[in-house]
């Protein structure tokens, strides 16, 4: 992997595939998380909220794309994680994350993350910043 | 119906919620890693916060039709690890309300501490910003 003390701004730090996204998935993700929306549960209610079929929790969505952290970093690296939620996920998609190196300072580097879904939307942009060793 | 913004400021009582080996290897199981951490995963803290329904609650008591309802940003700061047995304190307090394109699109920001019970020590910080979709209103022809 990338050393964050010598890579430069756009440098892939780490990416991954997380597979289709599907809806035993979504109902154990809202066992898991508390997160009992119908929106993510119910087609009835989710064509009733305006879409067309039940969508996958954007905390889910955040969860993988916190994977490519977990996966490459120790967790007391972590100093913080934030995403925009750019798009609806829809049920079986997958989503292709990637984090990037942006920045660093003395302490910190600044990682920009997004996941892409099966149409090439971008569905979330965020940062995360982890100490560099 | 816009969201009364005498709201800012409201606040739940805060609540304890135990990070237990099992909840964190359910939930590192539900978003899919192989196997059961020592340190809770970065996004567990939402499932902590989350506890007894305590979004719907907040929503509730702003009067928020769910189905209009959609996250739109979630942000974490990380001050102390998340450890297997860990007591934890959450306080969520609504700290914003504001509107965009006319008041179609509502925004309600909700910050959240997560303090260890035991130590006193800020785990963590949590905000989230929640999106109210207002449709246009019908113009006659």
């Amino acid at each position: 992997m990338t050393n964050l003390l010598t890579a430069s701004p756009g440098d892939l730090i780490a990416e991954y595939d997380s597979g289709p996204i599907d809806r035993q998935m979504l109902v154990r993700y809202a066992e898991a998380s508390g997160d009992t929306n119908p929106l993510h549960l119910d087609p009835e209610f989710a064509r009733k909220a305006g879409f067309a079929d039940v969508i996958v929790h954007g905390m889910l969505s955040m969860a993988l794309l916190g994977r490519l952290l977990t996966e490459n970093f120790a967790a007391d690296r972590l100093r913080g994680f934030d995403a925009r939620f750019a798009g609806i996920v829809a049920v079986d998609q997958s989503l292709r994350c990637s984090a990037r190196f942006e920045s660093r300072d003395e302490i910190d580097a600044v990682l920009a993350l997004e996941a892409v879904d099966g149409s090439g939307a971008k569905v979330l942009i965020g940062t995360a910043r982890v100490r560099l060793a | 119906m816009a969201v009364d913004r005498a709201r800012i400021g409201y606040a739940l009582p805060a609540f304890d919620v135990v990070a237990s080996a099992e909840r964190i290897a359910q939930f590192a199981q539900a978003i899919g890693m192989s196997a059961a951490p020592d340190v809770a995963p970065p996004t567990f803290m939402k499932a902590v916060e989350g506890e007894n329904n305590s979004s719907r609650r907040i929503l509730d008591a702003l009067a928020v039709d769910l189905k209009r309802v959609l996250h739109a940003e979630q942000q974490f700061d990380y001050l102390a690890p998340i450890r297997r047995g860990d007591v934890l304190r959450v306080q969520r307090t609504v700290t914003d309300i504001y509107e965009r394109k006319n008041g179609q699109m509502e925004f309600i920001v909700i910050e959240s501490s997560i303090t260890r019970v035991d130590d006193g020590e800020l785990a963590g910080r949590s905000r989230q910003i929640v999106l109210v979709r207002h449709p246009a209103p019908k113009v006659a022809a």
